[in-house]
């Protein structure tokens, strides 16, 4: 963020949200997420005035492809999936001017030091200032190789003018050993201030409102503890089944895939104390004292805390849908949860006592994630209610779809009688604010090149994770011949998750 | 009709519009972030910014009142009605209110209490005044006392005014801020300008020698309040001074030396804003260094004819010793709505709007023209 401290001209411009020029390199560039999210990301980006003049985007990837190929390919997937539609020519074809290709392995040497002769020769004609954005969109895998090739290539400065980025997609290890390892090869060459760990999740409009809801309203932080709240639900439901991906899913399962980051950042946001400042650092702080919180998952407790599922044939939306074992390069005998429910505890001054109840499952019966705030009954109930008491306040944040914030109380009906009833007040982002907002790639890959790290997952944030995690594949490892519950697809997850919460007296929404 | 009984329709009419279709229906809900209330001595103007409103309570639901003033009409009267406006585009479903309010007479002179009944209590208000803006009109001032936000259009009406009215709300009351949807139209520019300065090109904004500013306009044509603000923006950055010496007007910077500052016109094609700014173009120096920039206005090369207005604006930059560089931008179309949106969702005290204006005054006058 270094491009408005001296420039007076900068002071006080309202819209300024560009970065210093730079190359933003991909690794992975023939992939599906290159081409689905981060080419018409920064397309977008350069629609709406956000990219530097002195910018460019190498493509590296080992497929043969020339120069004029990639820009072809990348306006075929911008013309496709970019939210701004049609492509507007000019804009694209000075964009376009800016795209190249580098073909090469990961682990050629020689490639890599082609790609610096390219990257210095684009500084020149392009003048992007010799600073560097590495992008690996690619397997966790090749995380290792590609920081090695690019350090004895010589393409990283630690300096902070021409500054060296590396943006580092999910997951982040396989476990905590291998995360662990994975941020050792990273450290050997960057700082930390100079990786980027995306967890898209952070960069929706919706997630980055939990702290301005929380932090901005007198009216909720008072009431935002043990004291107020009965318990907290945070849901990351899908009706899709593994689409194609059967591979990667036996290898990964629903924890991997989504509890270990996506799950864990929206319970570190929603239990986290407020921060000192939004500097990225002292919001990280925060939720690795979340992380660091949590009560641990000993084994003995994993069996009565945690809850699998797989699913089976189902209905969705009224079509017949395949079980989990029937989807392709998935083994007839998988043991993959493609569902987990998680009853956890954070074990702090503000939250002793307080359940959070987590879940997270493919083909579910509608796809939500949402969190859940439940606050405790009202300690004696004057009004004669049928049901024998009053509903819960409850304070539903919805991350997706149909964005917002509703808030559940109870009122009473018109009428001579005192009869009560639920009702609820529902803030809904899109109607409030219009549709077209940014998506969370633009915001995120704007973030890296500008040097803030706010919304990305930091280190220790990615170990204490693992951490956590870890705990439960161990005691899961132990029953290994112990084949998860089936669940209707369609359903909201196996019978098991809702006998978790009626051991305690509660129910899952069913948001 | 008296004013109170106008009032009470209309709070009826809205009651109306939001009851369940009928008695065991389920309640209709509406969303509404804000009060836009426009006013105009001009119905013409209410009728025309109807449209825009509507666009613009599409992606800021508000109440919204229209409120025309005729004060010099003999009969005192009051009209009014209520509306709810719907609008099932691309998949959002938002209805909106909107009040019409037709005030004659000495009717107009107590309007601001008729809206001020009509405004949803506990929501910001915003102002929007159509046209020329007197600082004196009792009518005016009342109404930016009920708003947080007064907005004008500098193309509408003159610097001098916007300055004027920020002072009197300033002494008046200090909540009260004002906006220019001229200024708002700028921001593209100042931050492309912004960029000639960024990194090792910062010093070189205390070098700027020449400046060349371009509208569409016809030669001879006064200078307009894009132009004014955006030489006001950046004279007031950079801590330039002005002068007239001789009756020529002088631009002087920090350390005593002149810039050579030029206005000029190019034709107007149809569908561009009169006065609209055509190109900024500048040359720095200072020691070794020194830098040409341009920022130009394809004027008309808009997506389609509904956008015709919807330019690409080409930046070059070129420094000694290095490779030239540009990039085309877009501006996007040069809707009403789009910027009165954008307007309302920024920031309301902008202090360097204020401080932009106040440079402009010194030198915006009757003689400034394009040549």
């Amino acid at each position: 963020m270094t491009l408005s401290n001296d420039n007076p001209l900068r002071r006080g411009l309202v819209e300024d949200r560009t970065s210093d020029a730079c190359s933003v390199v991909i690794f992975g560039a023939s992939g599906d997420l290159t081409q689905r999210k981060l080419v018409p990301a920064l397309y977008n980006m350069a629609l709406s005035r956000s990219l530097p003049s002195g910018f460019s985007v190498v493509g590296f990837a080992r497929s043969e492809l020339s120069t004029e190929g990639f820009r072809a390919k990348m306006k075929e997937a911008v013309s496709k999936h970019s939210r701004r539609k049609p492509l507007d020519a000019t804009v694209w074809d000075d964009f376009a001017r800016g795209l190249s290709y580098h073909q090469g392995a990961v682990t050629d040497a020689a490639a890599f030091a082609s790609l610096k002769q390219h990257l210095d020769a684009l500084d020149n004609e392009r003048g992007t200032a010799g600073n560097r954005l590495f992008y690996l969109a690619v397997p966790a895998s090749e995380h290792g190789h590609i920081v090695k090739s690019l350090n004895e290539a010589g393409l990283i400065s630690k300096g902070k003018a021409p500054w060296t980025r590396i943006v580092i997609e999910k997951p982040f290890g396989h476990d905590l050993e291998s995360a662990q390892q994975l941020n050792d090869s990273i450290r050997e060459a960057f700082d930390e201030s100079q990786v980027f760990r995306i967890d898209h999740y952070l960069g929706k409009e919706t997630v980055q409102n939990l702290l301005v809801f929380r932090f901005a309203n007198s009216l909720f932080e008072p009431l935002w503890n043990r004291e107020h709240v009965d318990h907290v639900q945070i849901t990351v439901a899908e009706d899709l089944g593994v689409e194609g991906r059967g591979k990667f899913y036996e290898q990964t399962g629903v924890t991997r895939d989504i509890v270990e980051n996506h799950l864990m950042q929206l319970l570190c946001l929603t239990a986290m104390e407020p921060p000192i400042s939004l500097s990225a650092d002292a919001v990280r702080d925060e939720k690795v004292k979340v992380l660091r919180s949590l009560r641990p998952m000993e084994r003995a407790n994993v069996q009565t805390n945690v809850i699998r599922g797989q699913y089976g044939r189902g209905t969705i939306r009224g079509d017949e849908v395949p079980s989990y074992r029937e989807e392709p390069d998935v083994a007839k005998d998988s043991r993959i949860e493609t569902f987990v429910a998680m009853r956890v505890f954070v074990d702090n001054w503000r939250w002793g006592g307080v359940p959070f109840y987590v879940r997270a499952g493919k083909r579910l019966a509608r796809r939500v994630t949402e969190i859940a705030v439940q606050f405790k009954k009202v300690p004696h109930s004057l009004f004669r209610a049928p049901d024998g008491g009053i509903s819960q306040n409850v304070l539903a944040m919805r991350i997706q779809p149909d964005e917002g914030i509703a808030l559940r109380f109870t009122t009473k009906e018109p009428g001579q009688h005192t009869v009560l009833r639920e009702v609820a007040m529902d803030f809904r982002y899109g109607s409030a604010f219009g549709s077209n907002t940014p998506e969370a790639y633009e915001r995120l890959l704007l973030d890296a090149m500008r040097g803030d790290a706010t919304l990305f997952t930091r280190g220790d944030e990615v170990l204490e994770q693992w951490a956590f995690i870890d705990q439960v594949f161990h005691a899961w490892e132990q029953e290994a011949n112990a084949p998860p519950p089936i669940y209707t697809a369609g359903s909201w997850g196996p019978d098991q998750a809702d006998d978790l919460m009626a051991q305690d007296g509660r129910r899952w929404r069913k948001p | 009709m008296s004013a109170s009984t106008v009032i009470a329709e209309i709070q009826s009419q809205l009651r109306r519009s939001w009851a369940p279709p009928s008695g065991d229906g389920p309640a209709m809900t509406r969303v509404t972030t804000m009060n836009l209330v426009v006013a105009s001595t001009n119905p013409e103007s209410i009728e025309h910014y109807a449209h825009i409103v509507d666009d613009v309570a599409q992606t800021i639901p508000a109440r919204t009142l229209l409120v025309s003033i005729d004060a010099a009409n003999p009969v005192s009267d009051l009209e009014g009605e209520a509306t709810a406006v719907s609008s099932l585009s691309e998949g959002s479903n938002v209805c909106s209110e909107r009040i019409r309010l037709h005030a004659t007479g000495e009717t107009s002179l107590r309007i601001a209490s008729v809206v001020e009944a009509l405004l949803v209590p506990e929501l910001p208000t915003a102002v929007v005044w159509l046209g020329r803006v007197h600082v004196n009109d009792p009518t005016l001032q009342a109404m930016a006392a009920l708003a947080q936000r007064f907005i004008l259009d500098t193309e509408y009406t003159s610097i001098t005014s916007l300055l004027a009215f920020a002072k009197w709300t300033g002494e008046e009351n200090g909540q009260t801020f004002v906006a220019d949807i001229a200024w708002t139209r700028l921001s593209p520019w100042q931050e492309l300008v912004a960029r000639f300065f960024d990194r090792d090109a910062a010093p070189l904004a205390e070098g700027i020698e020449e400046l060349e500013l371009t509208q569409a306009s016809e030669r001879g044509a006064k200078l307009g309040s894009e132009g004014a603000l955006m030489l006001g923006w950046l004279g007031s950055r950079l801590g330039w001074k002005v002068s007239r010496l001789g009756g020529r007007l002088a631009f002087t910077r920090r350390d005593g030396k002149t810039v050579k500052v030029t206005f000029k016109s190019i034709a107007r094609p149809k569908g561009v804003a009169p006065l609209a700014l055509a190109s900024f173009t500048l040359k720095a120096k200072l020691g070794e260094d020194a830098l040409d920039g341009s920022i130009v206005r394809d004027l008309a090369s808009g997506l389609d004819p509904a956008t015709v207005d919807a330019d690409v604006l080409v930046w070059k930059i070129a420094r000694p010793g290095g490779t030239p560089f540009e990039q085309h931008v877009r501006l996007g179309p040069n809707k009403g709505a789009k910027w009165l949106a954008r307007t309302l969702q920024r920031p309301a005290n902008d202090p360097s709007l204020t401080e932009s204006a106040l440079f402009a005054c010194d030198f915006y006058d009757d003689d400034v023209v394009c040549t």
